[in-house]
Parts: structure tokens; C-alpha cells; sequence
């Protein structure tokens, strides 16, 4: 479903990803580990095309990823992504943020996505939470809040960076156990993380990237 | 009234300069910047005359009001763009791109995203700046628009009660200035709230 091949990327004259190739199938949950600064995030950021890519490529169900051209924009509707930093936009509640996608780029009909953005909250255990701003929420809870809103798109996989990694020690627990239950029910994953527990145990498949190359997998 | 015309051309020509400015294309952005440094380098006393006086030269013949309202609205919109673009600039970029991450266009973008989060960041010193104007329409007196020191100038001078026209002037000013300034404080509280 995704496939990398051969992906170089640069920042100026530091080589961040030096040949890298990957599939990810239907289905798999694929942990990204590594030393910081391996290029982990970059490869994510490739796939969406938040980030352009120097050399190689990288496809969606067979669309090539090019932030230059319209199909970009089809990729991001099919794949979601949930950052470090939750990035919940301020000026809208929690359900706002979960329908903004679906009733703004799919134009879905809006009260039918308010009604699935309820279930989506309640899935991720935030239904009391619908009307208020993001921060009025915990750390753990707005990534909840944004796996929610990854979700609302209906997406064929989602791509997380580094979910946990800003996240109080005691709150790392709860978005774990949201995207364990994900991947059991077959949601396809692509995670950079740095929960080697998590890892082992949800994983189908761990590469170990190191100075921008797959060294294990 | 030369206040309020001005203020609402200086407002969609603010937005509209600092919107060339953000944006990528280095050819707008370069004449919105220069642009906006040109107006913001000149006093307003002189943009109001070379409006009055020396556009009728070569043929576009204005009225006082007319030349109030669009020398004002001119001066303001370099005030007004520099503060449309720090608001703009001061989004997070993770905003930008979990908008992008969900499919957004670049207008869906700033219509959805980045607008609505800048204005709540441009209001205060928006509020600033319309308090500025509203006291500079005074300027427009110089080509005769007939606001308020104009008109206490003629009074005062027909009827020798300096003192008394003057003060009601001044105290005019402070009349409408004050509840704009109550309701932008208003404004403020409002945002922070939500």
C-alpha cells in the first residue's frame, strides 16, 4: 500500500535518509526506531509530502507522493497523520477539529460527521469532551483528540510521529492503549516512536534506522 | 465619517497587502513590502495633499471627502498590513501542516486555519491603530474635509470662544475614541475566552 524506494533527502549538506526502502501492506503496524536524528520523522513527512524528497520514490496505492501536483492532495485525504506536538487547532472544540476535514476537504454532510466524530470521540474515550477547546485538555488527551481527528477521514493508514514523545510519563499510557486497540482492528500504522515496549509488543514488523539507513528489520 | 470609509478601505488593503507579503511568490511579496515601506516612510499631511492637489494635474479630480477617505485608507493599510502579517507569521507552523496532513488547499488554509487564529492575534494592536486613525481623520481638516477640527476651527474663529470650541473638540474626540476602546477591550476578552 505504501512502497519507498530508494529515498534520498538532504537538508543542505546534511544527508538525512541515504537509500531507503520500505513497503508497508494492508493491515501491518510498522514501528520506526532509532537514535534521534536519524531521519525518522523525515521518511513520515516524506510520505504525505510534507517534506519533498531529493531522490527515489515513494507511492500510495500506487500514486506517486509530489507535493507539486494535484495528487497530493488525494494522498492526504487517504492518509492521516498524527504529530508529536498534537497540532489541534486552538480556535475550534474538540469536535470542530474532528469534523473540520470530513465537512471542509471530503464535504461530507456536515451533520452526519458530527455524528461520526461523536463516535470517533467516544472510541477515544473523550465523548464529555466534544465542546471544549483543546487547552482546556491534558497532553494525553488533546493526542487523543488527534487520533480522532486522523481518523475522521476514513483514512487507508495513518502515519504517527513520535505520538508519545511530549507527552508527561504518566500520560504515555493512554494514547498507547488507543493505537494498540487501532491496530487490532486491522488499521494500517506506520509509527516513529521511541516505546521499545510498545513496539515489541503491537508491532508485525520493527526497522531500526540508523544514520539514515534501514539497518534492521 | 471620513474615519469610517477610510477605516474600511485601509482594512481590505491592509489584508490584501499582507497577504501578497506572506505569500510565496517573491515578486508580490517584494511590492507589497516596498509598498508598504513607501506610505509608511511618508506623513500622511503630505499623502493627503499630493492627493488633493496634485492628482488634479493629471486629470483625476476628487472631492475632499473623496481624497480624505482614500489618502486616509492608503496611509492606514501599510499600518494595517504589518499588523495582518505579524499575525499571520506568528502561526505555528504544525498548524500549516496538520492543515496540509488532512488535505487542505492552501486556501482552505488561511481561510479555515490561519486567518481566523491571526485576527484574534492582530486585534489588539488593530484596535491601536483604528484609535489612530480615528484621530488623524483630524488631518483631513488641511483639505478641508469638514470633520471635527475643521468645524471647531470655524467656530472658534467666528465667534472668538476659543477655549470652550476647543475643549468640546477635544472632548468629541475622546467621545467617540473611548467606546471603541471599551469595545475592542471587549473584543480581547471575548477571544481569550474561547
Amino acid at each position: 500500500m505504501i512502497s519507498i524506494r530508494n529515498l534520498h533527502k538532504a537538508f543542505g549538506t546534511n544527508e538525512v535518509l541515504k537509500g531507503i526502502s520500505l513497503e508497508v501492506t494492508q493491515g501491518e503496524v510498522l514501528c520506526i526506531i532509532g537514535p534521534s536524528g536519524s531521519g525518522k520523522s523525515t521518511i513520515l513527512r516524506c510520505i504525505n509530502g510534507l517534506e519533498s524528497y531529493d531522490k527515489g520514490e515513494t507511492r500510495v496505492d500506487g500514486h506517486l507522493v509530489n507535493r507539486e501536483t494535484k495528487d497530493i492532495i488525494w494522498i492526504r485525504t487517504h492518509i492521516s497523520m498524527v504529530f508529536q506536538r498534537f497540532n489541534l487547532f486552538p480556535h475550534r472544540t474538540v469536535l470542530e477539529n474532528v469534523i473540520e476535514g470530513p465537512v471542509y476537504v471530503k464535504k461530507e454532510d456536515r451533520a452526519q460527521a458530527i455524528r461520526r466524530g461523536k463516535e470517533l470521540l467516544e472510541r477515544v474515550g473523550l465523548a464529555n469532551k466534544a465542546d471544549v477547546y483543546p487547552h482546556k485538555l491534558s497532553g494525553g488527551q488533546m493526542q487523543r483528540v488527534a487520533i480522532a481527528r486522523a481518523l475522521a477521514m476514513q483514512p487507508m493508514a495513518i502515519l504517527f510521529d513520535e505520538p508519545t514523545s511530549a507527552l508527561d510519563p504518566e500520560l504515555v499510557g493512554e494514547v498507547l492503549n488507543v493505537m494498540r486497540k487501532l491496530a487490532e482492528q486491522g488499521m494500517t500504522m506506520l509509527v516513529v516512536t521511541h516505546e521499545m515496549g510498545f513496539a515489541r509488543e503491537v508491532a508485525d514488523r520493527v526497522v531500526f534506522l540508523d544514520e539514515g539507513v534501514i539497518v534492521e528489520d | 465619517m471620513v474615519t469610517i470609509s477610510s477605516l474600511v478601505l485601509s482594512t481590505f488593503l491592509g489584508l490584501f497587502w499582507a497577504l501578497l507579503r506572506t505569500s510565496h511568490i517573491k515578486v508580490l511579496s517584494r511590492i507589497s513590502a516596498t509598498f508598504v515601506n513607501t506610505i509608511r516612510g511618508i506623513p500622511i499631511l503630505v499623502q493627503l495633499f499630493y492627493i488633493y492637489f496634485v492628482l488634479p494635474e493629471i486629470g483625476i479630480q476628487l472631492t475632499a471627502f473623496q481624497a480624505g477617505t482614500i489618502g486616509l485608507g492608503i496611509a492606514y493599510s501599510a499600518y494595517m498590513s504589518e499588523v495582518f502579517r505579524a499575525g499571520i507569521e506568528a502561526i505555528d507552523v504544525g498548524q500549516i501542516e496538520a492543515a496540509q496532513s488532512i488535505g487542505m488547499t492552501r486556501r482552505l488554509i488561511m481561510t479555515r486555519v490561519v486567518l481566523p487564529q491571526a485576527f484574534r492575534i492582530a486585534l489588539p494592536p488593530y484596535g491601536n491603530n483604528l484609535i489612530m486613525l480615528l484621530k488623524d481623520s483630524s488631518q483631513t481638516s488641511a483639505i478641508t474635509v469638514a470633520e471635527l477640527s475643521l468645524e471647531s476651527k470655524l467656530i472658534a474663529a467666528s465667534s472668538f470662544k476659543n477655549m470652550t470650541v476647543f475643549t468640546l473638540g477635544a472632548i468629541g474626540y475622546l467621545v467617540m475614541s473611548l467606546p471603541l476602546i471599551f469595545l475592542v477591550a471587549r473584543l480581547e476578552k471575548r477571544f481569550e475566552r474561547a
